[in-house]
């Protein structure tokens, strides 16, 4: 057949052709002035394979002299050939067959050094072909062309990295913004929760508030409005407790009031709290506590609101009828709470996200309790603020669950401390009722806030003490000379000066003017470090907001010297 | 012109034994066992190779190319579509990440495989027809099915006709579709045929 057109003239291995000597003779100094101005290896070898050519860049790379090396074997010369099993593409050339050799299966076929680029002298990487030389249809010997690719290799392998970093820096993008969407898909999720959370309890107060403000209703119908509004209230103040609670565990700003505490105390307090709500469903509670299980360190406020959250979940997901068992014990170094109900259990694959934030298990069971789905999450970092550990097991749905805390226990030195237990926020205290006498007691109410206010004067005023109020510092340095106050109660959080600025220029006052004043202080910001600041600063004691009026209470006749 | 059953019975045959060397070839190169699915074969008239080929490889083709001359003379192509000659060369040589394209160093190894699989099967062709056929360096081309097909069809005036075998590199796993393609003038088809019938009686006693 006729040779295809691109191949025209570079088909066949090189040929020698029947000429005249005289041509012969041009051919080959041609051939050889080409040979020695190639930037490539040429290696030229008989039938036999003995060197008959060896290009100038051969000479140059190898450090071999031609006139070393032809008419000497290339395979003995270069034994490695054999070796690395390379000897068989020159049998192959004089089969007639050309072969090419690429770098990245070979790496090379004569070792060299390259020197060049800013890599400075390395294994020279190569691509070879091998041909077979023929005449007259008989193969008479075989070229072998050898070029460096190095510097090609290293550019390629730099591109291939760059390439991988882009597409690295591409997929960590993308990660990224699908961790940033699902964050915000919880975002948004939460915000829709907390809205219906909060309004929910609203709708109830400001239905009933309005309805009482028309004053339409029966003494029997305002008892209930007051006591529906007080309830929602508290429900409400429960929801953003909550979240200040995630907030400030998230912020790591949460910190232990650390005490010797009573686990047996607490437990009961938190069963007796949670019974009511119990009773109401026909739940069956039944405590099992070991009376052995000596205190413990910790903060008793946050570990009664851990057992109250594990109590209040149960009888929230345990249906009417259903039974709580919270048991306590000593296990080796360990103080044990579990808590066991007989509800709707949790499924295999919630299980795993039971203490994760903002989580509950769908958004049906969230329509049908209700919740923000912190309470646990907020269980499990507080456990883990006292070195402890919380687990859950769960059969399955409607198989129950079964809560287990457990909590270091460490070395407490039982002394007097013990006695120093830490209350709780007791709905007994709530009531008016044997309260110490704040008669004939003049008390001086500061707070921007008019509800706060009115409502501090009412408790204040139920219990016989005459109270002034005022509304700003400048206001209340004025009332403090006229009408000379047996106590001050200031709020801290007030525009333009605050009560430490009111409390730091009463107490620059002299005395007869007021400056010894016996002063409590209100804030919203309860943390421990807050307290202290309110304790340097001049105040004897420290309310938290919301207020509690039997504490209110308690602590005027306090200041007053009267319990 | 169309091959009989049997004939094209024996020609796979020995075309399996070629590609069988060149799996071989392939493994021992690159460490991983190369595997190429057992051919199957067919001829076209070299017009008719367009359509063939452009149900199997649409898009860009790499191809390896070949010339032989001697006694049977003619084009020898390996041809792969684009893609698979990426994933072929990150098969061979270990690359953990696929590559977006063809540098020059997997070119380079798509020409060797080439080389090897062509210098197989011609070189097979070459002791069962006892006659000497001598190759061309193998070049490496990227271009349509179109331009590669103008580039081989040689003189129009002699009537040409293509040995088409498709076949599968097995690699890791992983399988890698192509063509190896044989153009050839009648003459040198026929006497190709000829050879084929013979080695086959040969086979049968």
């Amino acid at each position: 057949m006729t040779q295809p057109k691109r191949f025209a003239g570079a088909t066949d291995p090189i040929r020698m052709t029947e000429t005249s000597s005289k041509e012969t003779l041009l051919n080959a100094a041609v051939l050889h002035w080409m040979q020695d101005l190639a930037a490539q290896g040429i290696i030229t070898t008989d039938s036999e394979l003995k060197i008959v050519g060896w290009n100038h860049w051969m000479e140059e790379h190898t450090g071999k002299r031609a006139s070393d090396v032809v008419g000497h074997s290339l395979i003995e010369l270069f034994p490695e050939l054999r070796e690395r099993r390379l000897d068989r593409n020159y049998k192959w050339a004089l089969e007639g067959q050309v072969r090419v050799l690429s770098q990245a299966l070979h790496g090379y076929l004569i070792a060299m050094t390259a020197v060049s680029g800013e890599h400075g002298p390395r294994q020279m990487q190569q691509a070879v072909r091998i041909s077979p030389l023929s005449h007259e249809g008989r193969v008479i010997g075989t070229l072998t062309i050898i070029e460096d690719v190095t510097e090609r290799v290293a550019r390629e392998a730099e591109l291939q990295a760059q390439l991988e970093d882009r597409s690295r820096l591409l997929s960590n993008e993308k990660q990224a913004r699908s961790d940033a969407e699902r964050a915000n898909r919880l975002k948004d999720e939460f915000l829709a929760t907390i809205s219906h959370e909060l309004r929910n309890p609203l709708n109830a107060i400001m239905g009933w508030a309005h309805m009482m403000r028309l004053g339409k209703l029966t003494p029997a119908n305002v008892e209930r409005a007051v006591e529906t509004i007080y309830r929602n209230a508290k429900s409400q103040s429960q929801l953003v407790a909550d979240l200040l609670d995630v907030s400030r565990i998230i912020s790591g700003k949460l910190r232990l009031d650390v005490r010797t505490v009573d686990l047996l105390y607490i437990v009961n307090a938190a069963i007796d709290s949670i019974r009511p709500a119990a009773d109401a469903k026909g739940i069956r509670l039944q405590p099992i506590l070991d009376p052995s299980v000596g205190p413990i360190s910790g903060d008793a406020d946050r570990l009664q609101q851990i057992v109250w959250n594990l109590l209040t979940n149960a009888v929230k997901f345990t249906p009417k009828g259903g039974r709580i068992q919270v048991q306590l014990q000593r296990v080796d170094s360990h103080v044990e709470i579990v808590v066991t109900d007989s509800g709707i259990g949790i499924s295999k694959e919630f299980l795993p996200h039971v203490f994760d934030r903002f989580r509950q298990a769908d958004a049906s069971t969230t329509r049908i309790h209700g919740g923000l789905g912190l309470g646990l999450s907020i269980v499990h970092q507080l456990v883990g603020l006292h070195g402890g550990s919380v687990s859950v097991q769960s059969e399955g749905e409607n198989k129950g669950a079964t809560f287990t805390i457990s909590l270091p226990f460490v070395g407490v030195v039982t002394n007097q401390e013990t006695e120093a237990v830490e209350a709780i926020h007791n709905e007994e205290r709530n009531t008016l009722e044997g309260l110490p006498s704040l008669q004939g007691l003049k008390v001086l109410v500061v707070d921007d806030e008019p509800d706060t206010r009115e409502l501090i004067r009412e408790v204040l005023k139920e219990c016989g003490s005459e109270v002034i109020t005022s509304s700003s510092v400048d206001e209340a340095l004025l009332a403090l000379e006229e009408h000379k106050p047996d106590i001050l109660i200031s709020d801290l959080g007030m525009p333009d000066e605050d009560g430490y600025s009111l409390i730091s220029k009463i107490r620059a006052l002299p005395s007869e003017r007021g400056g010894r004043i016996p002063a409590a202080a209100l804030t919203a910001y309860a943390r421990a470090e807050d307290r202290m600041r309110v304790l340097r600063s001049g105040f004897q004691f420290h309310l938290p907001k919301p207020v509690d009026s039997a504490e209110l209470v308690t602590v005027v006749a306090n200041l007053a010297g009267r319990t | 012109m169309k091959l009989t059953e049997r004939q094209s019975d024996a020609l796979s045959e020995l075309i399996n034994i070629a590609f069988a060397r060149t799996g071989a070839a392939l493994s021992e190169l690159t460490g991983h066992r190369v595997l190429l699915n057992p051919p199957a074969v067919a001829v076209y008239r070299a017009e008719e190779l367009r359509d063939a080929l452009a149900k199997f490889v649409p898009g860009d083709i790499a191809s390896i190319h070949q010339v032989f001359a001697g006694p049977v003379a003619g084009d020898a192509l390996l041809l792969l579509n684009y893609a698979g000659a990426v994933h072929l060369t990150d098969l061979l040589t270990d690359e953990e990440k696929p590559s977006a394209f063809l540098d020059e160093s997997a070119r380079e190894v798509l020409t060797e495989v080439g080389n090897i699989l062509l210098n197989a099967c011609l070189g097979m062709f070459g002791n069962l027809l006892n006659v000497h056929v001598t190759f061309s360096v193998p070049r490496l081309h990227l271009e349509t099915l179109d331009e590669l097909i103008a580039s081989t069809t040689s003189d129009k005036g002699e009537m040409h006709y293509a040995l088409v075998v498709y076949t599968a590199f097995q690699i890791r796993d992983s399988s890698v579709k192509g063509f190896l393609v044989i153009v050839l003038s009648v003459e040198s088809l026929d006497r190709l045929i000829q050879e084929v019938d013979a080695w086959e009686a040969q086979q049968g006693k």
